[in-house]
């Protein structure tokens, strides 16, 4: 495995996520409680042995860059192994943003094209997933393939957010179509690519195509040897608020096959510069805690149910939680219930108050793409002040201060600015 | 500031603690469902800006050496920053195990010269306590002392354990110290040290020196009486929580004294941190609670699987509650196993211990019971309160289903 590079694409904006990647890149996105998107493939990535690393990021990488530090908490660190983080760079011309995955590899092709390394991976840090690269590198060599594609079976209904294609009895594929509704086959990319590192240095050079997925793919279809790699296992795609709600429930359902410490995923606990260690979760008094999982620094008197709670939670006495997540260091007040609701880092969300109730069929109206399936957003840092009643599919934007909210209601589908 | 170099005393196994301190020197015994004893003087030291530490080790010293690592956990890795392991070394004479307190500090003469301080703090690694040092080393500074004190109000529980003290004067802060009484068995003098001494480095080393031809080497007994009457010796007067952990009964204690809503240990205002990478406690993801769990006023960390009843106890990383077991005023250090219908009562479980279906263990009211590292008890047997189970004893060792009040099983 020394013989590949993993370059990962951080770089997605992830907007669907909406308010959850105002202030950070989607592969930084807190989850499962102390973990953050990207540590699923950072973890893959140490644990099958890769020394090799680059990080391609591009939009808000303030706290993703803060996050991966110089690797060593995924055991990156040391004289023949490193994460290199490469950001976009002014060149010759002014404007040098990535234009786009295959782009972005492109321009950091002196990372690329130096070393020993006889294969690239190329992955991207949007997905929750455990998976050992080793048995699809071995797959790419037995095949001697030019490119080799990470595949796994997704319901049929969602063909339209993929890659997809059909392979012949040899895995070759031999079919392809990109995000189509009407797929011919629902074996859609993971977007992850075992390339032969010639291969891919000739035709980034070659081309000025910018997208793996809907230019490099196709072209390597007419003219390479291109194999699709069929994965099973626990994978998801995590870039709707919904499909990210449901990924992180999975913590709870047994037999969902998300279980991340079983697959030795790590995180960077030290990353929030925290002066002391997380203390153990505190339960006080006869608090109600069921199907949750609870992260160390949490505080508990009231009730939890069916929710997951990161680092520095605090729910106080006759506070109701449920079906939510709720992330570092926010507040529940006293009494106030909360139901279907994700609270980013450090809200605080006074007394008596009511989140998440109302009708799920009004769908958010600024972003009904976005939030619509009965599930309320409140921003990082937001404070929404006690005796508050917020709807269901409502957006509280970050920052926004208890003297934002006058009449301290949002109807439901409801969008409060700071 | 002062240029000050700490010495933490974390040598020593107590026999007090029994099965928990066979296999690990006492400053490493967990403590607070994430932590080791030694956690709290290292974060102390930390907290107070003192980043220059030996540490005087000799039973055991691998668990330690382990935890304390390169001294990174605490920040003490830098040009001037460090936390070093200091075991026995042979030299010429034959036994060359420390014989003592101030031996073990004598020993290490040269690791004192070479770093010079004008002050070396000694503590001991096995209280449980939030102190900031610079009270007391600027105390010593001020009353130009040559050696300064903490103390604590005499309990009146065990004042047999302590050196007790007779400071002079009415200052809520400390005074001259009279009279020094190491360990009677009743309580004669009012104030108890806490075995925290600010000295200034040649006094120390001095008495080191002048001790050394004797056949006795302790702070207590023999360094403190020698300075007394020659020396400006201060009693400092702290204030504040100290938990101790010297017998299971007064460990169990303090341990307590972390839950509910009055907690007299305020974890998180202590500011107190540990090696995350010991017991690769910072790879275990949240603690998961089941749809059917209880739990009141109890301490849980990661990794851990809670689907049954817990009340009144602390669950380190990795300790699983199975459905129908019941966990009351206990105590289950890393990974310990409590299978499906077990009862555990006023029990201190260590790692890897685990404990069959429908087995009851300890009982309410009754002396603690303590199982010892990565034992295993069979299912549905029995065991009474204050019984004492060695590390190690797998479970087809056990030969009776009933075990009474007072056995010990090897």
């Amino acid at each position: 495995m020394r013989k590949v590079m993993a370059l990962l694409l951080a770089g997605g904006v992830g907007s669907r996520l909406n308010i959850l990647v105002q202030y950070r890149a989607k592969p930084a996105v807190p989850f499962g409680g102390i973990y953050r998107i990207i540590d699923f493939t950072l973890s893959n990535i140490a644990n099958c042995g890769l020394t090799r690393v680059a990080v391609l990021t591009q939009y808000k990488p303030l706290s993703l860059m803060d996050h991966i530090g110089d690797g060593s908490a995924w055991d990156l660190a040391g004289r023949t192994r490193g994460i290199s983080i490469l950001p976009p760079k002014t060149g010759e011309k002014d404007w040098d943003w990535y234009k786009g995955t295959a782009d972005a590899v492109r321009q950091n092709m002196s990372f690329l094209s130096s070393g020993q390394n006889t294969e690239a991976l190329i992955l991207s840090g949007d997905h929750v997933y455990c998976m050992d690269y080793g048995p699809l590198v071995q797959f790419h060599r037995a095949n001697r393939a030019h490119v080799t594609i990470g595949m796994i079976r997704v319901p049929w209904g969602e063909t339209r957010h993929f890659g997809t294609g059909t392979l012949d009895g040899e895995n070759r594929i031999v079919d392809w179509e990109e995000k189509s509704k009407r797929a011919r086959s629902n074996l859609a990319s993971m977007g992850i690519y075992v390339f032969d590192r010639d291969y891919l240095v000739t035709t980034l050079s070659e081309t000025k195509e910018e997208d793996f997925g809907s230019q490099i793919i196709p072209r390597a279809l007419k003219g390479a040897k291109v194999f699709g790699y069929p994965f099973e296992g626990y994978w998801r795609d995590v870039g709707t608020i919904d499909a990210y709600w449901d990924a992180n429930m999975d913590l709870l359902r047994p037999g969902s096959g998300l279980s991340p410490e079983a697959c030795g995923i790590r995180t960077n606990q030290s990353a929030d510069q925290l002066p002391y260690d997380r203390p153990p979760v505190r339960i006080i008094g006869s608090a109600h805690v069921a199907n949750a999982a609870v992260s160390p620094g949490c505080v508990i008197q009231g009730s939890v149910e069916n929710s997951i709670l990161s680092p520095g939670v605090i729910i106080e006495k006759g506070a109701f939680v449920k079906d939510s997540i709720i992330m570092h260091d926010a507040k529940v007040g006293k009494g106030t219930r909360i139901e279907r609701s994700i609270i980013d880092k450090e809200a605080s969300i006074g007394e008596e108050s009511v989140i998440g109730q109302g009708n799920p069929r009004v769908a958010n109206a600024r972003f009904p793409d976005h939030v619509y399936s009965g599930l309320t957003l409140i921003g990082k840092r937001a404070s929404i002040p006690s005796h508050s009643r917020i709807g269901t599919n409502c957006i509280v934007h970050p920052d926004v201060r208890e003297d934002d909210f006058p009449s301290r209601e949002l109807a439901d589908g409801g969008t409060q600015e700071k | 500031m002062k240029n000050v170099l700490a010495m933490i005393l974390a040598g020593g196994r107590v026999d007090e603690l029994d099965v928990l301190t066979f296999l690990r020197p006492k400053s490493v015994l967990p403590f607070g469902a994430l932590y080791r004893i030694i956690d709290f003087p290292m974060s102390n030291l930390m907290n107070s800006g003192i980043e220059r530490v030996g540490i005087l080790s000799q039973y055991r010293p691998f668990y330690l050496i382990n935890h304390i690592a390169n001294g990174q956990p605490w920040d003490m890795v830098g040009r001037n920053r460090f936390a070093v392991i200091l075991p026995p070394f042979k030299g010429r004479e034959a036994s060359d195990w420390y014989k003592g307190t101030a031996d073990a500090v004598y020993r290490n003469i040269d690791f004192i010269k070479m770093y010079n301080p004008d002050l070396v703090l000694i503590l001991s690694g096995d209280h449980i306590y939030k102190m900031d040092y610079l009270d007391v080393i600027n105390y010593h500074v001020e009353k130009k002392a040559d050696l300064t004190i903490a103390f604590t109000p005499t309990p009146r529980e065990g004042p047999g354990r302590f050196g007790q003290g007779l400071i002079e004067g009415q200052d809520p802060t400390g005074g001259r110290l009279v009279e020094y009484i190491e360990k009677p068995k009743k309580r004669v003098l009012d104030w108890a040290s806490l075995t925290i001494y600010v000295f200034n480095q040649k006094v120390l080393l001095d008495a080191l020196e002048e001790n050394a031809g004797k056949d006795s080497h302790e702070f207590g007994k023999d360094i403190i009486p020698s300075l007394l009457g020659n020396s400006r010796i201060f009693g400092y007067k702290h204030i504040g929580y100290w938990g101790y952990t010297r017998t299971l009964e007064e460990y169990w204690r303090t341990s307590m004294d972390l839950l509910g809503d009055r907690a007299q240990i305020d974890l998180k205002s202590w500011q107190i941190r540990t090696n995350l990478a010991h017991r690769e406690i910072r790879d275990r993801q949240p603690t998961i609670f089941g749809p059917a769990s209880t739990v009141t006023d109890s301490l849980v960390h990661s990794g851990c699987l809670v689907k049954g009843k817990v009340s009144r106890s602390l669950l380190f990383p990795g300790a699983v509650v199975e459905e129908g077991a019941v966990v009351e005023d206990s105590i289950l250090f890393f990974d310990t196993k409590v299978a499906k219908g077990a009862r555990v009562t006023r029990t201190i479980t260590d790692i890897g211990v685990a404990i069959g279906r429908s087995a009851i263990v300890g009982g309410p009211g009754g002396k603690l019971s303590v199982i010892g590292m990565e034992s295993s008890l069979p299912e549905e047997i029995e065991v009474h309160d204050g019984v004492t189970i060695y590390p190690n004893v797998p479970a087809d060792h056990f030969t009776q289903r009933e075990y009474s009040s007072g056995e010990v099983v090897k």
